[in-house]
């Protein structure tokens, strides 16, 4: 498939914002299923600063800075993105869970190496016996890795309840295990901590699906989102995405932009400003499919 | 453990009996001064015998003397936490430390090879992460690792130096051999402790100093200075260095003033500093002005809440960025603090023949690693012995109570364990005598274009148990001089020399709106004190005197001025149950530290503000400002007395500030605080005090005067008796008397003047106008028309008058904060992305 995305996110100041220093995580990165044709970024007021590195992940980010009183920021993010049904294993094919440890710990390959990085705790994630507790009734002894990660994904699905309102920055992921309900950043959040909490290797992606209207209804522009969800890593093949929001196995509506080991890692976009008074923030997504040429 | 006693004396020989006959060493650990029993080692003799000759008396003495130069300099270890509480001198003890020239040579060599290795490692770490991926280091090292900062790799420090300023502590085994307990990287503490016990040290025994043989430790800041310049290609005498500490808050603000009092690189917080155009500027009075370099006090986390992602106030949002573009030489760059990652240790030798191709000279105590099978077993099998401590984070206490075998199971990688040490067992003074001690000594050395530069000398920490010892915990230790002997004679380098003067900005004579923003007000608590002071001072004269106070008459005129600046409450008893209600209520006024406009608060307010501009301040103005703290209530101590003494102070205070401050922004700044109090003072007193003045005009006036401190100037120049015009005119309108309204109005004219401004035009600004306004009001004011007759006229004029004055002094303030120093709060704001309408 190829799609269109387009990232608009706006501010708007009560006061005039003297300074605004802010790093995005915005441009889709090319991935095995995933080739990035076209992507363009689009600040206004324009910036007097901007730079653009790959990260320690090999995501792409930008720093700019707006160095004069604005009212207004507004940041727009359009790329043209070629995805294609991402590879999957058969998940019983997989090495069973326990064997993946030792294989981590060991790491032989320099992937299983690169991959050991995300099984510990980081700035978002702890480790935690109850995450443990929770993660263990999808892994009993022997069962193979893939399987029991989609088992525990299909177990967040539903047993936690989508909920915006309970959903904040600051929400951790031990108050999630508990509470029970947040939005798709925080089941990622909870699905990686129970992950690693086995000693197993997940990571955060940040990106977008594509959403389609009710039948019969035409789609309505920005009625998408950026999305997150997890991966797991599964040695001899490589990292397989889940989406606990959706009990799915990511497919080609699947747009990755950026992963890390937790959102902190890359939050789409995350500032400081000096005055501005309160701000406003609006998010539009739209993501549109384009015809196969 | 029975102890063998090593005791020794030099004199025992002779039968004379030595102050160190009574100190003992442990068998188990290392005599510093004595080879055998009254054997002392050769590069002790002199100093022992030295303090030996001095006995016990002076050395008493001397010790009083080193603890009151001490207080003078401020050198204070955590005084902030509580400024209700006495503040923790910073403890050095008078025996120094002395090492030998061919044990410190041998010293050097390994502490600059292991500042090679750790920067190497860095270096590594920061970039390719060969030792990552060949697994000569363990990959927990860096993934779960908090030292390991993620936004800092693939950045590249200036001149490739990846650790600039290192610090390592050593103890001496029994063996007489140095291990090493702990390496610092991100910001090494303690170099300005060192100085400063030098500084002390030097000034305590000058002529034993002068007359060994001992490195001088001035030619290391200069060595460290002259590399700064070298790197960063900075021109020396243009160089925009800063000294980035956390703020007053900081328990070791002390050393980060002397540090920056002495390397004359201006001392900034957070707020003081911002990013533009991916480069650090300092935020001035007249603009930005760009930094080049940065020697920070600050921890990795706490230099970069915009990177890190910190609710902190202390950093720089935008640093790390920053440092990516190579706009900025950061001493240390971020993340060097990976280097104090405990379980580091237990790879250095493989690491050291790896990496330089030789052995590792400079080793630590022994220690294993939970993460290594080998060590975990060991661990397991000793745990009982072991000392069980945080492998990735040196600040983390093991709960000793946690059930560590379970623990090692569950996380064996997160746990390091080593075998409890005896360090050396040395000399040290009490506050009494002698007695014996134990010490581990903490080494500085610096990045220079040729490896590196080690300090000679340091800092030894003592403490008489080992425990302590060992713990973080620096109000309960002690620290000593370590004195390096020279084989040839040494360079005299004069350690004052840098202290002399006030660090100017180099470039330009203006300072950072945080600092203005500090002395406006250090000025203005300095004059409110004094006016508070001056006020009461006569009540208390008073009510001391011979006569009944009840039928003093201006007694109650002033203690209307009390009542009506809230200082105290409604008198309602007579007699002798008024005099008691008042001195009561007084000795509130004194001392209740709850209350904010009570003496002792405003003394609290004026010693706080000057600490945190303390670098802008001479040596002995800093000395006097610390004499506040002797105002409090004690037995014996009159009133009168002590005020006496405090308005002295504050006299000496301003004095030295007319003679020792330059005239730059800075003065204007303060003595526009001062100015500001004192009209606010002036305009407050006659408003309130005027209805009184005719109902006993000659008492009355003559306490109005005396509260003005202008009876001197009154009597000299009418020599008459006290009538209204003559005093009105003398306290409003005289421009001649430095009390007088309208003399405070010129000043601060003068002040406003010298201020930066955008504008050529005079009286652009809205302050410059209001002080115009003020100036010309009291010179046209008619004070002819105010009267005391039967009724007083034009007293609602007069009243009126005054009132407004005090509207336009307190606009005035807020004109000049607003237009100079205002602070603008910065938020974040995060995207979320969960929201979304899936």
């Amino acid at each position: 498939m190829i799609y269109r995305v387009t990232h608009r996110t706006g501010y708007k100041y009560s006061l005039p914002a003297s300074l605004s220093q802010n790093e995005l995580f915005l441009y889709p990165r090319d991935t095995p299923f995933q080739e990035v044709l076209e992507r363009q970024l689009v600040i206004t007021p324009t910036p007097q600063y901007l730079h653009s590195r790959t990260d320690y992940f090999g995501n792409i980010a930008h720093v700019f800075m707006v160095q004069h009183p604005h009212n207004e920021l507004a940041i727009r993010v359009s790329s043209l993105v070629k995805t294609k049904r991402p590879l999957t294993p058969s998940p019983e094919a997989t090495m069973p869970w326990e064997k993946v440890i030792e294989h981590l710990a060991s790491h032989p390959e320099p992937q299983d190496l690169e991959a050991q990085q995300f099984v510990f705790a980081s700035p978002l994630v702890s480790l935690s016996s109850e995450a443990l507790k929770y993660a263990s009734p999808s892994f009993p002894l022997g069962v193979p890795v893939l399987t029991g990660a989609a088992d525990l994904v299909r177990r967040i699905y539903t047993e936690f309840a989508y909920d915006k309102s309970a959903s904040n920055v600051e929400t951790t992921v031990e108050h999630v295990l508990m509470s029970r309900k947040g939005v798709c950043q925080d089941f990622a959040l909870v699905a990686i901590s129970c992950l690693r909490s086995l000693g197993l290797a997940a990571r955060y992606v940040s990106g977008y699906l594509e959403t389609l209207p009710p039948p019969g209804k035409p789609k309505l522009v920005g009625s998408d989102a950026s999305h997150a969800w997890i991966s797991v890593f599964v040695p001899d093949f490589g990292w397989v995405d889940l989406d606990p929001t959706n009990n799915l196995m990511a497919n080609e509506t699947y747009i990755t932009v950026a992963w890390g080991r937790d959102y902190g890692d890359v939050s789409p976009v995350k500032g400081v400003v000096m005055g501005g008074g309160i701000h406003e923030l609006s998010v539009v997504v739209d993501v549109s499919a384009q015809r196969e040429e | 453990m029975s102890d063998n006693v090593l005791s020794g004396s030099i004199a025992s020989q002779k039968k004379i009996p030595s102050l160190f006959d009574a100190i003992s060493c442990p068998e188990s650990s290392y005599c510093e001064p004595f080879s055998a029993p009254a054997c002392p080692r050769p590069h002790w003799q002199s100093l022992l015998e030295t303090l030996d000759k001095r006995g016990l008396a002076t050395l008493a003495s001397d010790h009083e003397r080193a603890k009151r130069m001490r207080h003078e300099d401020g050198a204070t270890i955590n005084p902030f936490d509580d400024l209700t509480e006495q503040t923790t001198s910073w403890a050095l003890d008078m025996i120094p430390l002395p090492v030998s020239a061919r044990e410190w040579a041998g010293i050097e060599v390994a502490v600059k090879q292991r500042a090679s290795l750790l920067e190497k490692i860095l270096a590594d770490t920061y970039g390719p992460q060969n030792l990552l991926k060949g697994g000569k280091i363990a990959s927990e090292l860096i993934f779960a690792n908090p030292n390991f900062l993620h936004s800092c790799h693939g950045i590249l420090p200036p001149g490739n130096r990846y650790l600039t300023f290192y610090a390592v502590d050593m103890y001496r085994s029994s063996d007489g051999r140095f291990q090493v307990l702990a390496d610092h990287g991100a910001n090494p503490a303690g170099l300005g402790y060192a100085l400063e016990n030098r500084i002390v040290m030097s000034r305590l025994f000058s002529e034993l100093y002068q007359k060994t043989q001992i490195r001088r430790l001035a030619p290391f800041f200069q060595t460290f200075h002259n590399a700064l310049i070298k790197r960063s290609s900075l021109r020396k005498d243009e160089a925009g260095i800063v000294l980035f500490t956390p703020g007053p808050d900081s328990p070791i603000y002390f050393e980060h003033a002397l540090l920056s009092r002495y390397l004359g690189y201006p001392l900034v917080e957070g707020q003081d500093l911002t990013v533009r155009n991916g480069k650090v500027f300092l935020k001035k009075l007249a603009g930005l002005e760009p930094v080049e370099a940065i020697f920070r006090q600050v921890g990795d986390y706490e230099c970069d809440p915009f990177a890190l992602r910190r609710a902190t106030s202390s950093g720089v949002a935008g640093l790390i960025q920053v440092c990516r573009e190579q706009n900025i030489d950061v001493v240390n760059p971020l993340g060097s603090g990976f280097i104090e990652t405990p379980a580091l240790c237990t790879f250095l030798p493989d690491l050291c023949r790896e990496l330089l191709g030789e052995e590792l000279l400079l080793g630590n105590r022994q220690t294993w690693w939970g993460g290594h099978p080998e060590g975990l077993q060991y661990i397991l099998n000793n745990m009982n012995i072991l000392h069980i401590s945080s492998a990735m984070n040196r600040h983390d206490r093991v709960d000793q109570t946690l059930d560590l075998h379970a623990a090692l199971a569950a996380s064996s990688a997160k746990y390091l364990a080593s075998d409890p040490i005896e360090p050396a067992a040395i000399p040290a003074w009490n506050g009494k005598e002698v007695s014996a001690s134990s010490a581990i000594i903490r080494i500085f050395a610096c990045a220079t274009e040729n490896g590196f530069s080690v300090m000679p000398g340091g800092l030894a920490i003592t403490a008489s148990d080992t425990t302590i010892l060992l713990t973080d915990c620096p109000e309960k230790q002690q620290s000593k001089d370590i004195w390096v002997l020279s084989d040839e004679p040494v360079e005299p380098f004069s350690m004052m020399a840098g202290l002399t003067d006030i660090p100017a900005f180099k470039r330009s004579s203006d300072l950072p709106n945080r600092v203005a923003d500090n002395l406006l007000w250090l000025g203005r608590y300095l004059e409110r004190a004094e006016g508070l002071i001056r006020l009461l001072r006569p009540v208390f004269k008073r009510l001391s005197g011979e006569e009944k106070p009840e039928e003093v008459p201006e007694l109650q005129f002033l203690l209307n001025i009390l009542q009506a600046k809230n200082m105290i409450p409604k008198l309602s008893a007579t007699g002798i149950s008024f005099s008691l209600e008042v001195h009561k209520h007084l000795q509130n006024t004194l001392y209740r530290k709850d209350r904010a406009e009570s003496i002792v608060s405003i003394l609290r307010r004026v010693q706080q503000t000057a600490r945190n501009v303390r670098d802008r301040l001479s040596i002995d103005s800093i000395r006097v400002i610390n004499r506040l703290e002797n105002f409090r209530e004690a037995a014996g101590v009159e009133p009168l007395d002590l005020l006496d003494q405090t308005l002295f102070t504050l006299s000496s205070f301003s004095g030295l500030a007319m003679e020792s401050m330059t005239r730059g922004l800075g003065w204007n700044f303060m003595d526009m605080g001062r100015r500001i109090e004192r009209a606010l003072n002036q305009a407050m007193l006659i408003r309130v005090g005027l209805p009184l003045v005719c109902s006993d005009s000659h008492n009355t006036l003559q306490a109005l005067l005396e509260v003005s401190d202008s009876l001197m100037t009154y009597r000299g120049r009418y020599r008459s008796s006290f009538q209204l015009a003559p005093v009105l005119d003398l306290l409003l309108a005289d421009e001649g008397n430095p009390k007088s309204l309208a003399f405070q109005f010129n000043q601060l004219a003068g002040h406003v003047e010298q201020l930066p401004h955008q504008d050529e035009r005079r009286f652009a600004s809205k302050e410059e106008r209001t002080v115009l306004e003020m100036q010309t009001a009291v010179r046209l004011f008619d004070l002819s028309a105010i009267q005391c007759g039967e009724e007083i006229s034009g007293i609602e004029s007069l009243t009126s008058f005054l009132t407004t004055i005090e509207t336009q002094l307190k606009n005035f303030a807020e004109q000049v904060s607003a237009h100079f120093l205002t602070r603008v709060p910065s938020t974040p704001h995060y995207a979320i992305a969960g929201n979304h309408s899936l």
